[in-house]
């Protein structure tokens, strides 16, 4: 195994002998929002201090890469997003490791355990959360081989706050059960790898059928391991696609040989003597072995860092920020998965958990923090999946259906035979959702429309056409569209 | 930067922009090689709409806020500061396919024919002017400095 691609600067070089660090900006979180912050900051202000934590032990990575490693379509040195060039050109120091505990936004002061360093405080002028999300850890009750009981999240929860878990008197990681993963980082892919390879598993079972679920589910297709998707709802991936998209999926998964069961869940998993997972028990009662179970039930914002600063939280979910992205904390900014942020659909703040999203909100939020000016123009969710080779971009309010109260009418092209599917929700003569299955060309020209809020009453007809291009929209539009870009209309 | 321009008005729908583009992006970059052995690898990365008399072709705008770039999860997209050109490193792409989920154009196609990554307009660097350019018999594609720039 090839080392990963490092810039990770030893603690002892930098911290040595004192606990306490100064920086003028500080950003928690080493990943989309947390980097492309620090690059606009460094465009504005080329001499202050940049000091990123992490309380992962790699370098930079990209989450959205983990399961293609799992599946063995990249290795473990190209699932970096920046080159390691990049902290040393910008003058950027990455702590790895370092788990942050506490802010104190009076005396701008952020607490973290840095394991073998101890405890470090770091002083800041500006601060950036950027630390992302957590994986959620449903109520599943662990029966052992003695029959003693106890709550999965207990065993396995991760990435708390140390002083609140003391508080509640918590032991974590006290028993840890081989064979059960989250799959959110790259420690999980990599500790999920060994154990498949240690323990030749040739079957797995994932629980939740959403995106992340999925994303498993296709890595262990392409290892040949087949899968049971366990949904708690009647359909797969049911928060961004349709039933026509969702039975595409399924279809293709079971006609591979393995099984999406659905209205269902996991009440009781049971373990061994020495820890290892031998089954689960489905909630209708029936009893299924299992060497290998993914939990995959959903993603929360990681707020539990906060500490002192919890106040900024607002409201439930996400850091509750203004469109600086700052926090209700004037030195305090947030960004990426941790946050809700400006869901131009719906209008309201919404934790909307993508990639792009993070990067455009970093952008924004580290050009503020360096004393520019610059507003988050919104987003909403889209995200792209390929299952066996059927590729699926759901944008926007993708699983609409219509509905003459609240306008909404949606567009379909349906070829089963090519399993070929386009769907655009249209609301108010304005685009406000696609799924497109099978064939997703051009499919960010339904984006841009969104984006635009581009009146599209005159091209209705055509939308959800195969060949729908630039040549159809309105005039106005495309004109707006490349302006200075070198469209003539 | 030097940006390519578009003239619907010139632009008679005769697809010599995508079959040089091919032929450009071919292993053999030899017209009659590429076409006759090569076919099954070709993609055009400049891309002809047309509508009854109506046409124009249309590749990256190689925007200065790409999104694009931003929705790239492996690096493999990037703006290249000094040039201005939006470039996909096809060795580090893997497929997907958030860029074409957010390219506002729908220039950026999905190549899982010759690799399995996203394929666009590279500005043809090492040419003075890009073939499509170069090949256009009308004009309807120019290559000049952008005037809001």
């Amino acid at each position: 195994m090839r080392p990963l691609n490092t810039v990770r600067i030893k603690m002892s070089d930098t911290l040595k002998s004192h606990n306490n660090v100064r920086t003028d900006y500080l950003i928690i979180g080493n990943s989309a929002a947390g980097l492309a912050a620090a690059a606009s900051i460094r465009k504005i202000d080329g001499q202050g201090s940049i000091t990123v934590l992490t309380n992962e032990s790699h370098s930079n990575y990209s989450k959205p890469l983990i399961t293609y490693y799992l599946a063995g379509m990249l290795e473990l040195d190209r699932v970096f997003f920046k080159d390691s060039s990049f902290y040393l050109e910008n003058n950027i120091r990455l702590i790895c490791n370092a788990n942050v505990y506490d802010i104190d936004p009076e005396k701008h002061e952020v607490s973290a355990d840095t394991g073998k360093e101890g405890q470090v405080v770091f002083s800041y002028n500006k601060l950036l959360i950027a630390n992302g999300g957590r994986p959620a850890i449903p109520p599943i009750k662990v029966v052992d081989s003695s029959g003693k009981i106890s709550e999965l999240s207990d065993l396995m929860a991760p990435d708390e706050n140390p002083l609140e878990r003391k508080k509640a008197n918590r032991k974590q990681f006290s028993k840890k059960i081989n064979g059960i993963f989250t799959l959110t980082t790259l420690d999980d892919a990599i500790s999920v790898k060994k154990y498949i390879a240690n323990n030749k598993i040739s079957s797995a079972s994932i629980l939740g059928g959403g995106l992340i679920g999925l994303k498993a589910a296709e890595a262990f297709l392409e290892l040949g391991i087949k899968i049971n998707v366990i949904e708690f709802s009647s359909r797969i991936l049911s928060a961004s696609f349709d039933e026509i998209a969702s039975d595409i999926i399924t279809e293709k998964i079971q006609h591979s040989g393995s099984n999406v069961l659905t209205n269902s869940t996991i009440d009781n998993i049971f373990i061994d003597e020495l820890s290892n997972i031998t089954g689960y028990q489905l909630r209708s009662g029936k009893k299924v072995p299992c060497s290998l179970l993914i939990i995959a039930v959903g993603v929360a914002p990681a707020t539990g860092i906060l500490g002192r600063a919890k106040d900024i939280l607002k409201a439930d979910g996400g850091i509750t920020v203004n469109e600086y992205m700052q926090t209700s904390d004037a030195d305090i900014y947030a960004a990426g998965d941790v946050i809700n942020s400006f869901d131009k659909l719906s209008l309201k703040n919404k934790n909307i958990a993508i990639w792009p999203l993070a990067v455009n909100q970093g952008s924004v939020a580290g050009t503020n923090m360096a004393g520019g000016r610059q507003k988050y123009g919104g987003g909403f969710f889209m995200n792209s999946v390929e299952i066996l080779g059927v590729p699926v971009i759901s944008i926007g309010l993708s699983s609409a259906q219509d509905n003459e109260a609240e306008d909404i009418k949606t567009y379909k092209n349906y070829n089963s035979q090519k399993n070929i599917y386009r769907k655009i929700v249209v609301r108010n003569n304005k685009v406000v959702g696609a799924i497109l299955a099978g064939s997703i060309e051009r499919a960010g020209i339904y984006a841009g429309l969104i984006s635009n809020d581009v009146d599209i009453t005159d091209i209705k007809d055509n939308i959800a056409k195969e060949d729908f291009g630039i040549i159809q929209l309105p005039a106005g539009y495309r004109k707006h569209l490349v302006v200075g870009d070198g469209i003539e209309v | 930067m030097k940006r390519i321009h578009i003239n619907e008005q010139y632009c008679i729908g005769c697809r010599l922009c995508e079959i040089y583009c091919q032929v450009k992006h071919s292993k053999s970059k030899k017209i009659i090689k590429a076409f006759k052995e090569e076919a099954s690898d070709m993609m055009s990365r400049v891309l002809v709409e047309e509508i009854g008399s109506n046409s124009f072709a249309i590749q990256c705008r190689h925007c200065i806020d790409a999104p694009c770039v931003d929705a790239c999860i492996s690096g493999a997209m990037t703006r290249n500061e000094n040039t201005g050109v939006v470039n996909c490193d096809e060795e580090k792409c893997v497929g997907c396919w958030s860029c074409i989920m957010v390219c506002p154009y729908g220039v950026i196609k999905r190549d899982v024919k010759a690799k399995r990554a996203a394929s666009k307009c590279d500005l043809c660097i090492d040419e003075e002017i890009p073939v499509c350019v170069a090949n256009c018999p009308n004009e309807a594609l120019k290559y000049c400095e952008d005037k809001n720039e």
